[in-house]
């Protein structure tokens, strides 16, 4: 397939489709209406079903519907609207249902505004909802990676039977870049949908319940056991980074999503300053990429966290470096997007040098 | 203690409620006539700014209190209705107005409204209803008719739009109005009706999208769909017969009021303020609770 301008929200939509995605339910908000419109258009023509639902409330209900009877189900939103799709995302979770969620970040709290954010980290990666679960949440950074992660958070929720999450923010959404779309490819080494309501035919005359309700403690203590046991699977082997320039660097920028494709632009810069700084990028955001700060940690003086919030990942950051090494944070909010001058005057601040 | 709240001596002309935000609506928005209906209707009621909160949800049209100078609350899409009833359970002396539009009311917060209705708190509930999500860039709206043509329905709607007048009625709000921007002078009168309606009063405003709306919504087309309710001799404390008007919505642009109930219900804060007053017991006054000193708590914790 040739390569193609399109705009992020559309690739995410475009390759949900190619990934065997046929609903997809959702609710207007800005800035992620391109994935719904995109859907509005172009499921039909597959033999899939869109719906704008009443709320999103409505919308993740849907999805669990959907993902009950084992379809291949999306849906998107924005931040606000993704705080309120959380009560459905925890049920999903407890029921053990894959589906796949897009959260286009924008800047909160509240209603906050529409400019880009990573302020959602805490609620996707640390739960969201109540209850012990967890969601797997994919940060693309650039457009053809957010193709081949949507493409593939399909897989995942279904071979973990969980929801999976593409947490991006406006910035990736609205830009413009080339992409490749993977083609349509059969699933393969998936396990059957041996759970879903597809009618007695298909289980051999034996009733499927979907439940997220255990009222006995130790059959539920019991449930957590084994979706925690899934969840290890996940950190065993859905990890996914990028190391960039670390081989020699001394600061370690860490940073995901927009904010790496920064702090890239600000390496360079630092690079011909003779500043010797690498960056690290979580792909998975959850699971984090603990074990990868095992591979810079010795060379490294400093990292440095960057994150369009208040300091979020950060946390993680800490849980990995576990004060082996200085961690700097240098965060903007509110919508505001980071510029390379900016991190390069922070890794100066650590290391000197430079004009 | 008296719900009333003395009138202000004071004469109040438009100017007294309109703020100094320069709206950001569209040029040809129907949304500039419902705040100068608005402003009108307050400067009759000559209730003072500061007694007056304007609760909105999120949209276009809820932007409109920022426009007004009384006390705003933009708050959750959708959510204005309750956010609203408890600042008129909290502070039932102010004048509470709601303002939205038609998927802030009937979409996102629908299952709010029957609610609101059936606890009949003295609220004015105004739907700026233009058919269309107008902030995300013209989406499918509960109102749009069945066949639109929206960004998200690009083979044109299969649904149903909501009917927010019939909805209304059923679920037995005691006031029902529907007005149009085109006709200034109705509009504005029956806000003000509205406003002194005592109990859940609903406006549904026709206010027509200029960006995104049909043709045959705008300004112009009003002014020679419109019926006036009065005109057609209608009888407003008949329920049956406005239920049976508002099955018109979406054919016939009817204005005016369609239901006022001629025997007001007792309003939710005053039957809360009877309960009180029944049940008053030994306990501490609030302001004394509230205003307890360090060695107060020590006490009672010592006891």
């Amino acid at each position: 397939m040739a390569r193609k301008l399109m705009k992020g929200n559309e690739v995410i939509a475009a390759a949900a489709i190619n990934a065997g995605c046929r609903y997809f339910f959702g609710y207007p908000i800005t800035p992620q209406n391109e994935i719904p419109e995109y859907m509005a258009r172009e499921l039909p023509k597959v033999g899939g079903v869109y719906v704008q639902a009443e709320s999103e409330v409505a919308a993740i209900n849907m999805v669990y519907g959907a993902a009950g009877a084992g379809a291949r189900v999306l849906t998107s939103s924005s931040s606000p609207g993704i705080s309120l799709m959380q009560e459905g995302i925890s049920y999903i979770a407890g029921a053990e249902l894959p589906c796949v969620l897009v959260n286009i970040m924008r800047a909160g709290p509240g209603l906050g505004g529409v400019q880009p954010s990573q302020a959602d980290y805490f609620q996707a990666t640390k739960g969201g909802g109540h209850g012990d679960y967890h969601v797997l949440v994919l940060a693309p950074a650039n457009l053809q990676e957010a193709a081949d992660l949507t493409q593939s958070a399909f897989d995942l929720a279904d071979r973990y039977r969980n929801p999976v999450m593409v947490l991006a923010d406006g910035m990736i959404g609205q830009l413009m870049e080339p992409v490749e779309l993977l083609p349509a490819r059969p699933a393969v080494d998936l396990p059957p949908k041996d759970w879903a309501t597809t009618g007695t035919a298909t289980s051999g005359g034996r009733r499927r319940v979907i439940n997220s309700l255990y009222l006995y403690p130790d059959q539920l203590e019991q449930h957590v056991h084994a979706l925690y046991a899934k969840y290890a699977a996940m950190e065993h082997a859905e990890v996914r980074y990028e190391l960039h320039q670390c081989d020699d660097a001394e600061v370690v920028i860490v940073a995901y999503g927009t904010t790496s494709r920064i702090a890239r632009s600000a390496i360079e810069k630092c690079r011909r300053l003779g500043l010797r700084v690498g960056l690290l990028r979580p792909i998975t955001l959850y699971p984090f990429p603990f074990a990868a700060f095992e591979q810079v940690i010795a060379r490294t003086q400093a990292f440095l966290v960057v994150e369009m919030s208040m300091g979020q990942m950060l946390d993680d950051v800490k849980i990995a470096v576990a004060g082996r090494k200085p961690i700097s944070f240098y965060g903007r909010t509110g919508g505001i997007v980071p510029t390379p001058e900016e991190v390069v005057k922070q890794v100066q601040a650590l290391l000197g040098g430079g004009p | 203690m008296s719900t009333e709240c003395p009138l202000s001596p004071e004469v109040f002309t438009t100017k007294d409620f309109r703020s100094s935000l320069k709206p950001i609506w569209c040029p040809g928005c129907g949304d500039y006539g419902v705040v100068t209906a608005i402003y009108r209707a307050l400067a009759t009621i000559k209730r003072p700014p500061h007694e007056i909160a304007f609760i909105s949800g999120i949209g276009c049209s809820s932007r409109i209190p920022g426009y007004t100078t009384a006390y705003g609350f933009n708050t959750v899409h959708g959510r204005a209705l309750p956010i609203a009833q408890g600042i008129k359970m909290a502070n039932p002396d102010l004048l509470v107005l709601v303002a939205g539009g038609d998927g802030d009311g009937f979409s996102i917060g629908g299952g709010h409204v029957p609610h609101a209705i059936r606890r009949n708190p003295d609220l004015t509930y105004i739907v700026m209803d233009n058919q269309i999500y107008g902030l995300t860039k013209g989406q499918l709206s509960p109102t749009s008719p069945r066949g639109k043509k929206t960004s998200s329905s690009v083979y044109g709607s299969m649904e149903d739009p909501v009917n927010p007048l019939l909805y209304v009625l059923a679920y037995g709000a005691g006031f029902v109005a529907q007005g149009v921007p085109a006709d200034m002078e109705g509009l504005a009168k029956m806000i003000e009706e509205a406003i002194r309606y005592p109990g859940f009063a609903f406006v549904n405003v026709q206010s027509p999208c200029i960006t995104y709306g049909d043709a045959d919504t705008q300004l112009k087309t009003q002014r020679m769909r419109m019926r006036k309710l009065e005109a057609e001799g209608h009888d407003a404390t008949n329920r049956l017969r406005a239920m049976e008007l508002a099955q018109e919505y979406g054919r016939t642009l009817y204005t005016g009021v369609f239901y006022r109930n001629p025997n007001p219900p007792p309003t939710y804060e005053s039957q809360i303020r009877e309960r009180q007053q029944n049940l008053r017991g030994e306990t501490m006054a609030l302001e004394q609770l509230l205003s307890r000193k360090s060695t107060d708590d020590e006490n009672l914790t010592a006891s």
